[in-house]
């Protein structure tokens, strides 16, 4: 499982960590940190890494295909 | 208790959406099905008044995906409930049993057309923001009734792209949500941004048919080309009419999310929390909430404790160009803490400290996360200094 992050369309809001927070972290202005970009996201975060995916308001995330 | 065989989730939301994951989350492996009314499956609503206004490519990104799941959606609207027999009715006269139930269907936009009066506009829905980008693009004047949040936000895609908008209410752009300070300084930027404001002494009446224009209480009339109704929501229960579910104000849950109703359980727009001798009832339709009552009505329909609170107040809004994120309890009123920064200088960091000791944080024009604004939200100010004398 791989997910793409649309950093234009990122505003920081942080809910993605609220959910993964092994997966995503955000630092003190906003700015967002995928912490498995270009690999595959282990299993044990996958769960979490979906919830934080629909978490996003701006959709700014997607599980890829 | 035992846990429920299936568990049935009316309205394909992101309340609705939630539940199903944190069903799955918490090894519930019965059936789940999900009835929605929209065509265009779970969707995300916030980019509507913002990206897809701008931008038809947006349009099919806002997927809220229900991957890896197993759950049965079947898309067409809910039509009655039986909460006796357990049992949902959908529009193309399926009959769905369930064990528990989460009501999820949401809000609609609310509207003020006379009976007949066709081509209001509003924006709720996919459908709703691709109708008003098309007419935007094409506007040479516009009016939206209604200065809160989404009214705002409209005003200012019309501003972006250089049509003239009146934006109409009683009270101030934001008055009633985030008090006198920030709605002044908000009105003052929204005014160099191109929107009008006007002020009126009641109600506004849509004129026209189809709508062209507003009549103000005071015989003020007005024209445009594109009128938008940003008059907020109506909670969306009419399919729960005799379950004594809904009222006035929607689904009234408790912090575990639970109805007045055995089995039947409600998360996002279509609920409110229902007050106790303390507490007023209070609807808080925001994003956050339906993600945090999604996952709660999950646990508590499993017969399983709640993972966290049922409110977690957080709401932004982008107006004329400026973001404005807020954690803790609305409305707002009296003067603030500056943590950091200006309002006069359009980046500020901002608390409000209410009569209960809890705070309201709110950053404006800054960009922060969720997890700053909880931070200070929850920090006394000013800051103890206390080295430990």
């Amino acid at each position: 499982m791989k997910i793409s992050v649309d950093h234009p369309r990122c505003e920081g809001h942080g809910l993605c960590a609220d959910q993964a927070p092994d997966v995503f972290s955000l630092d003190d202005d906003a700015e967002l940190t995928y912490h498995f970009e270009g690999t595959e996201v282990p299993d044990e975060h996958q769960l979490a890494a979906r919830a934080a995916v629909n978490a996003c308001p701006v959709a700014a995330l997607r599980v890829l295909p | 208790m035992t846990a429920p065989r299936s568990v049935l989730i009316v309205g394909e939301s992101l309340a609705g959406t939630a539940a199903a994951r944190h069903l799955r989350a918490l090894g519930h492996t019965g059936p789940v099905v999900l009835i929605g009314a929209e065509d265009d499956g779970a969707y995300s609503r916030p980019p509507l008044s913002k990206a897809v206004l701008k931008d038809q490519a947006a349009d099919h990104t806002l997927g809220l995906a229900l991957d890896g799941l197993d759950t049965d959606v079947i898309r067409s609207a809910a039509v009655t409930a039986d909460t006796r027999r357990r049992t949902v009715t959908t529009a193309d006269g399926r009959q769905v049993g369930y064990d528990a139930l989460i009501v999820a269907t949401g809000a609609d936009a609310r509207r003020l057309a006379a009976p007949g009066q066709r081509g209001e506009l509003v924006l709720r829905t996919l459908d709703d923001a691709r109708l008003l980008r098309d007419r935007l693009a094409h506007a040479g004047s516009a009016i939206v009734i209604g200065a809160g949040f989404l009214g705002m936000e409209v005003a200012s895609a019309c501003a972006a792209r250089g049509i003239p908008v009146t934006v109409v209410d009683t009270d101030r752009p934001l008055e009633r949500i985030l008090g006198d300070h920030l709605s002044a300084a908000i009105t003052t930027r929204a005014a160099a941004y191109g929107i009008r404001f006007l002020q009126a002494t009641g109600f506004a009446t849509l004129t026209g048919d189809p709508v062209s224009g507003v009549a103000l209480p005071d015989g003020t009339e007005l024209t445009a080309d594109l009128v938008v109704t940003c008059a907020g929501e109506v909670p969306s229960t009419g399919w729960l009419a005799g379950t004594g579910l809904a009222d006035r104000l929607g689904v009234g849950i408790d912090h575990a999310c639970a109805t007045t109703v055995p089995g039947v359980f409600a998360a996002g727009d279509v609920t409110y929390l229902r007050g106790d001798g303390t507490r007023p009832d209070r609807r808080a339709p925001f994003w956050s909430n339906a993600l945090a009552q999604g996952r709660t009505a999950a646990a508590s329909a499993l017969g399983l404790p709640a993972p966290g609170p049922p409110q977690d107040d957080y709401f932004w809004t982008e107006i004329a160009g400026l973001t404005v994120k807020i954690v803790g309890r609305l409305p707002l009123s009296g003067e603030p803490t500056t943590a950091q920064g200006s309002v006069a200088d359009g980046r500020a960091l901002l608390t409000w400290s209410h009569a209960d000791g809890t705070s309201t944080a709110v950053a404006y024009g800054l960009r922060k996360p969720v997890t700053a604004l909880r931070a200070l939200a929850a920090t006394p100010w000013p800051p103890s200094t206390d080295g430990g004398t």
